[in-house]
């Protein structure tokens, strides 16, 4: 009991933020997937474009605002702390650093419905005809999510100064959504290049979520996969923050 | 002005320890911790702290305080030594040991979207009281810190002195038996500084132990029944202020100026004796002079080698 307790102070401590912040958040959570759907949508000859490219836009916009949501942001609310000494208060106390992380990871996951909810009523006005299945989307999301936090979270864990850290979330933020086929197929990639995107999580992530976009919910390997990846980043961040130094 | 909720852990703490009730509630053993870079910040200290004894530590900066108090508060483990906390090993069970303690760190910062109240609520559910304690112990410490007109302020609209006093305020919820403050009035202005005073001898007398590490001698003679002085990582001296008075061979002390040249800066000179300090100045002829007993400042200068003012001057290390 005092565990959740721990988990959902953690948490309002860090919506409190969202809650005054909202407006930059949601405008944050959309502008950028939004604009990169537009591009997308632009330079693939926007007269012609078929429904099943506007779903694949649409759901690398939606890889894309995880990705930010949980690597950018969350990384960079999580080196906050670390480094303005927040996360000496909460080392201070008899909290368990899981439960922290946990705290944290609910709050990144709270934006990301939020985000991605936006981003699917903006499709909507924009004419994207999309058939979601709401339980599939939101598995992918979750485990996505999972991943991802997990990243942030050994970074933020690790990293020697605010500025490295940044630095290596922002570069890890964007350059999992464009070094995999989110807004293309992975035929159109170099074949180097393809060989080893097709192994990232936003590769996983952005098939899972055009399938859920089409109302299936068939993507039982992009799902295991990202539940695989999501358990090697999550122990990772679990073994790598640490209250005490050594 | 304490409410049960305020006095939960310290009656867990005295259940569960019930064989230290008298006795040293903090017992630290051969102490060192030696930096991956090879430097030594403290090289074997040794220390007991009574139950409901008040403890400061002072040292020059880099003399190794701030290292020490992290060990006992187990945010940085020891290379070798033992720290026990009410009989529970800190260094094995950092979770356990924190559950008896209330610390505040010498650079915690605070959380800015949320409101002086908002911070005490949600670190008393952190120290394990129920919603209902959390909202009466937040309401008590914010009036005891003088944080009252403040409470449904966001703390980012607070000044430093303020924020510092909601770190301070956050190791008493919850009246933990053991409070462990890193130069806890460090920016305070001084009616702050008498309220965070004040405070500490209310815990004190409510059956609290207290160790905390200062650059104002002042607060360190009002306040501790013991005075540990740190150098060069090793305790040079831990005693009470009448006995570290006595360690001084010279504890009368003249100081006069140049009667030729008032602008030189004043000359110090002790004595064994009253009469000893007397003849001195008739001897000297001195006009301008004043004659004291030895201060706190004087058994830190003699055991450090450095004036205070000096270790003033920037953050301890």
């Amino acid at each position: 009991m005092k565990r959740i307790t721990d988990i959902l102070c953690v948490f309002r401590i860090h919506l409190a933020r969202l809650r005054r912040e909202a407006g930059p958040f949601v405008l944050a959570a959309l502008i950028f997937p939004t604009a990169m759907y537009l591009f997308a949508v632009a330079v693939s000859g926007a007269e012609e474009i078929s429904d099943e490219k506007r779903l694949r836009f649409l759901a690398g916009s939606i890889v894309f605002s995880l990705s930010m949501t949980s690597i950018s942001w969350l990384g960079y609310l999580l080196l906050e702390n670390r480094f303005t000494g927040r996360l000496k208060l909460f080392a201070t106390l008899p909290l368990a650093p899981s439960s922290y992380i946990f705290g944290v990871i609910i709050f990144a996951l709270a934006q990301a419905a939020l985000g991605t909810t936006t981003l699917l009523i903006v499709a909507r006005a924009l004419g994207v005809r999309a058939n979601v299945s709401i339980a599939s989307l939101s598995l992918v999301v979750l485990l996505t999510m999972l991943c991802l936090c997990g990243l942030s979270v050994s970074i933020a864990a690790r990293a020697r100064s605010f500025s490295e850290g940044s630095l290596l979330t922002d570069s890890l933020g964007a350059g999992l959504v464009f070094l995999a086929p989110v807004y293309y197929s992975a035929q159109a990639m170099p074949a180097a290049l393809s060989s080893v995107s097709k192994w990232l999580p936003t590769s996983f992530a952005a098939s899972g979520v055009q399938t859920a976009l089409t109302g299936n919910f068939q993507a039982g390997t992009e799902l295991l996969a990202l539940a695989l990846m999501a358990l090697v980043t999550l122990s990772l961040g679990f073994r790598l923050m640490r209250w005490r130094e050594e | 002005m304490t409410t049960s909720a305020n006095k939960s852990i310290r009656a867990q703490s005295q259940t569960s320890a019930p064989d230290v009730a008298e006795e040293n509630v903090v017992r630290v053993r051969g102490l060192v911790k030696r930096y991956r870079d090879g430097t030594a910040a403290n090289r074997g200290i040794d220390l007991n702290v009574r139950r409901g004894e008040v403890v400061s530590i002072l040292g020059p900066n880099g003399a190794g305080k701030t290292t020490f108090l992290r060990q006992l508060t187990t945010e940085l483990k020891p290379t070798s030594g033992s720290v026990e906390i009410f009989g529970v090993n800190a260094v094995a069970e950092p979770e356990s040991a924190k559950r008896m303690m209330g610390i505040t760190p010498q650079e915690g910062g605070v959380f800015e979207t949320l409101t002086v109240l908002e911070h005490f609520e949600l670190f008393a559910r952190f120290k394990g009281l129920r919603r209902r304690e959390a909202r009466l112990a937040a309401f008590d410490v914010a009036d005891e810190l003088g944080l009252g007109a403040e409470i449904n302020k966001r703390v980012g609209h607070l000044s430093g002195g303020q924020r510092r006093r909601i770190l301070i305020g956050l190791a008493l919820l919850g009246r933990p038996p053991l409070l462990i403050l890193d130069e806890p009035t460090t920016g305070l202005d001084p009616a702050s500084r008498q309220t965070v005073w004040k405070v500490i001898r209310h815990v004190v007398a409510e059956g609290s132990t207290v160790i905390f590490s200062t650059h104002y001698m002042e607060e360190a003679e009002r306040l501790s029944d013991r005075i540990g002085i740190i150098e060069s990582g090793r305790l040079a001296a831990f005693d009470t202020l009448d006995k570290l008075f006595a360690r001084l061979e010279r504890s009368y002390r003249v100081e006069f100026s140049d009667p030729f040249d008032p602008l030189v800066e004043k000359s110090v000179r002790y004595f064994a004796t009253f009469a000893e300090a007397q003849e001195h100045t008739a001897s000297e002829q001195l006009s301008e002079y004043s004659i004291a007993r030895a201060s706190l400042e004087d058994i830190y200068f003699a055991l450090t080698g450095e004036r205070f003012v000096k270790a003033e001057e920037g953050e301890g290390a």
